[in-house]
């Protein structure tokens, strides 16, 4: 099986029904991606498949063939964050850090169809858990992000 | 090592001294990379970049960063060159706090108790000592390590020692600037001998202690490079998934379909342990696919259910105590003669901890030697987990500690790492990464107490005269010790059950508090605050209850009972000043206080919330803190609000049950958590005033889950006396 991941190719022997998720940890020993409920629950475990947030601890592989997969360690360069990495920098948002990467992902995707998402938009899109809590500083950073992407927008 | 170490048979002969002494103050600097160390915990590459020995577990409070802050201060180094490594298990490192729950004196040698902690040593992050073990300790590890670099080239440039000063990772001659690094001078200043402690700076010259300084593990947290546990990665390594029996304090004593179960896909072993039955296999998946497939035979040892545990804990409430914890005053005497009398009885449930990475620890063993990777908030208890599980000599065990997926009390335990262990012996040169699923995690947890409480308060006319407190639990501090620490401790002699309720800071002429011990087969442990978690609702429910009495503004009472505590009473000052307190709230708004002390740190906190029937929005928490001196301010907001949410995530959803001796709960859909759409408005003040600096890490909260209820009742008359508000009908929009 090949699968497209983070721009890159990889060629896999695993079941088809393995999730992504451990197909990414245990395989390809990618593990920005995180497990914490194995349920689809808690979110650590998002990616983005076609650009689209979707968690991987159930999803079988076989369904992601040929898909565009972008990991955490998919995100900006070795050298350039993404708008979402630094202003998680900025506003210091990661505490333990265990859920930040599925966090992360799930924002990047809601920026990518919402430019400017209001209080709700981000209630409603950005579900994970942190046990942390720092839910408060996610929705600062998410705010900081849209309007820094913006004013790229609007002065390129 | 044998025992203990007082009471052993330990010969304390001039030999044995120089033994216990060599012992306390030998470090290896295993990890900490080339160059030279000027110490324990400062060690100088030659490109002038410093890596420093950090023996606090990161689980997201910071203490990689505010650590060697307080370092970097005085060894005038930048805090952008400096590399942070957990040294291995040695005398320096030990949370000397912690022996005595005193700050340790710096000019002196260390006490009896102090070097016993050394001694074994005891390393742990926890109990929010961290800062107050090391605020002196640390400024003065970097300073002594200025004073020998400046000796150095002092030497070097055959001037005075005054001729000289130190900025940013260089010494430089004051008459000309000539300078030289640390990482020229540092061989020859490891040499130098200081005759004295050198000063400290005073507060007013801090230029990095105090700032909100950027955390450097927060890079590796947002690119998904950092970490974990359950991160480690070594070639050859195979994953092993553990299931427990299923009822509490049962037994596994086979495997009905072993060969069927080493058929599956991926699977390369199955070994049953005492502690239950393990599948190693390629990858964690397919270990647990088959650990799902076991048909175990199982003794079950317990058949209680909820219901038993609710009656067991309320007759045990009206039952003789175990032990008394505080009398003063004469409290028969005052209720017997109080004008009118209010009594309350409370009830709270057990919780789990559910870090966000389930535990795990990752073990290979090499003949008579080990090395394990695991994040645990004691690298003590690592070494004796892997020394029991798998024979190997401690001296023998090197480790290595990731960052923690969350930590709050859970991670301080060794169970993952003996399981590892034990698993790790029967596959010697493979390292296995035994690994707890969420329901494996959540199912065999170390939870919080469940608890009742009954509390009586005389008034003698406007007065609140005195108040008698009973309170029953099973004893956290003394399982953790029991497991983990060859000082045992008897249940009842576990200061943790009652604080927060004995002592408190209000005036009345009498209080008495005592404690009874009932075993219930759920094992207990460190829950983030430990007894404060269940003592502050109890305490400031109470306090609620008796101001709504004496119909007078529960703000207003408290500080009234606080003329002999003016911090407290300040927090409140500044927190009645901070949520609006006095003032009118519109319509549909209402407000509840807590205050509570705890770690050395006091917090008052409002929780501001909109009511609809039984539809609950938490709108906004003020919170306002005095933990004396400040090292980070970002990093105590930022503990604020992570303890508030995690209080408040138990006080809305929070409930471990049993049915028929097993655990009830599982996963995340019906443990239940604050997630963003329920997240309140967090306002913090750090009060930052100059005294000794006070725990952060847990302080947060105890107060939330009292002010919340005080909130319902101002709302609705609903006086709620225990917990989850889930299982009142109340929901959360």
């Amino acid at each position: 099986m090949v699968l497209k991941i983070n721009g890159k190719q990889y060629t896999v022997e695993v079941e088809p029904t393995m999730p992504l998720l451990w197909v990414l940890r245990d395989v390809l020993n990618m593990t920005g991606t995180k497990y914490g409920c194995g349920v689809a629950s808690c979110g650590a475990c998002t990616v983005h498949i076609d650009g689209v947030a979707t968690r991987t601890c159930v999803l079988p592989v076989a369904a992601v063939e040929g898909k565009e997969i972008t990991t955490i360690e998919g995100l900006g360069s070795e050298s350039v964050r993404s708008a979402v990495q630094q202003a998680w920098i900025d506003h210091q948002v990661p505490q333990c850090g265990y859920c930040q990467s599925g966090m992360i992902m799930a924002v990047e995707s809601l920026l990518m169809t919402n430019p400017n998402p209001d209080d709700e938009a981000i209630d409603q899109s950005i579900t994970n858990i942190c046990r942390c809590g720092t839910y408060q500083r996610v929705r600062a950073a998410i705010k900081t992000a849209a309007k820094r992407l913006q004013a790229d927008t609007v002065n390129s | 090592m044998a025992g203990g170490i007082v009471g052993g048979g330990f010969a304390l002969g001039l030999g044995g001294l120089a033994y216990v002494n060599n012992k306390i103050k030998k470090y290896s600097g295993i990890g900490m990379g080339d160059g030279t160390s000027l110490n324990a915990w400062v060690r100088i590459h030659p490109s002038n970049s410093v890596t420093i020995a950090v023996a606090r577990t990161e689980m997201g409070q910071g203490v990689h960063t505010s650590l060697p802050m307080l370092i970097a201060e005085e060894l005038e180094f930048p805090l952008e060159k400096i590399n942070v490594v957990h040294p291995q298990n040695e005398g320096p490192y030990a949370n000397l706090f912690m022996a005595e729950n005193q700050p340790r004196d710096i000019q002196s040698n260390l006490t009896l108790q102090q070097k016993i902690f050394a001694f074994i040593p005891n390393i742990i992050t926890g109990g929010s000592t961290t800062i107050r073990d090391a605020y002196d300790q640390q400024r003065l590890v970097g300073a002594m390590a200025r004073e020998m670099l400046i000796s150095a080239a002092a030497k070097r440039w055959k001037v005075s020692r005054t001729s000289c000063r130190a900025e940013t990772g260089f010494v430089i001659l004051k008459s000309d600037n000539r300078r030289l690094s640390y990482g020229e001078l540092a061989e020859a200043a490891a040499k130098e001998k200081l005759l004295k402690n050198p000063p400290l700076k005073p507060k007013k010259s801090f230029s990095i202690i105090g700032k909100s300084i950027q955390r450097l593990d927060v890079p590796g947290k947002v690119n998904g490079s950092a970490e974990f546990g359950l991160d480690v990665r070594i070639p050859g390594m195979k994953f092993a998934v553990i299931r427990h029996p299923s009822s509490l304090g049962g037994t596994i004593s086979g495997i009905s379909n072993q060969s069927k179960i080493e058929a599956m896909p991926g699977v390369e072993g199955v070994v049953l342990i005492e502690e239950g039955a393990v599948v190693v296999a390629r990858t964690t998946w397919h270990a647990k696919n088959a650990a799902a497939a076991f048909e175990l035979k199982e003794e079950d040892r317990q058949s209680m259910g909820e219901t038993e545990v609710t009656k067991e804990l309320w007759k045990a409430l009206k039952g003789k105590s175990s032990k008394v914890w505080e009398d003063k005053g004469n409290i028969n005497q005052i209720l017997a003669s109080a004008d009118e009398r209010i009594t309350a009885e409370y009830e709270l449930p057990y919780l789990a901890h559910a870090c966000m990475e389930p535990m795990n620890c990752t073990v290979k063993v090499d003949g008579d030697s080990a090395e394990v990777w695991t994040g645990n908030q004691s690298s003590t208890f690592v070494v004796n987990g892997v020394s029991e599980g798998a024979g190997i000599d401690k001296d023998k065990i090197r480790i290595y500690i990731t960052y923690l997926g969350g930590g709050f009390g859970r991670r301080g335990e060794t169970d993952f790492v003996l399981r590892a262990a034990k698993v790790a012996k029967k596959f010697p040169g493979v390292p296995i990464q035994l690994v707890y699923t969420r329901e494996e995690d959540m199912r065999n947890d170390y939870y919080r107490p469940a608890v009742t409480c009954k509390m009586e308060a005389a008034i003698k006319g406007k007065e609140v005269a005195g108040w008698k407190k009973r309170v029953v639990s099973q004893g956290a501090l003394a399982g953790l010790f029991r497991r983990n620490i060859p000082m045992s401790m008897k249940p009842e002699d576990d200061p943790s059950s009652t604080e927060g309720l004995r002592d408190l800071p209000y005036s009345m002429s009498a209080a008495y508090t005592d404690l009874t011990i009932l075993e219930l087969p759920a094992q207990v442990g460190t829950w983030r605050s430990v007894g404060h978690s269940h003592n502050a609702f109890f305490s400031e429910s109470f306090m609620d209850e008796c101001s709504v009495q004496l119909a007078i503004d529960p703000m207003k009472y408290r500080i009234s009972l606080l003329k002999d505590h003016p911090r407290h009473r300040a927090v409140l000052e500044k927190l009645a000043e901070l949520s609006h307190w006095n003032d009118d709230l519109p319509e549909g708004k209402w407000q509840g206080v807590a205050l509570h002390e705890s770690f050395g740190s006091i917090v008052g906190e409002v929780a501001e919330i909109e009511l609809d029937d039984k539809a609950i929005k938490v709108k906004r928490v003020y919170c306002v803190i005095d933990c004396g001196r400040v090292v980070n301010p970002a990093i105590i907001e930022s503990q604020m609000q992570s303890g508030i949410v995690y209080g408040l995530t138990a006080a809305l959803y929070g409930e471990i049950t049993m049915k028929k001796g097993r655990i009830v709960q599982n996963n995340f859909p019906n443990y239940k958590m604050v997630r963003m759409n329920t997240m309140p408005l967090i306002t913090t003040h750090i009060m930052d005033l100059d005294e000794y600096p006070g725990g952060v890490g847990e302080p947060g909260t105890p107060p939330i889950a009292p002010a919340l209820t005080n909130a319902i009742f101002a709302a609705n008359g609903h006086r709620i006396r225990s917990l989850p508000l889930s299982k009142h009908g109340y929901r959360f929009v």
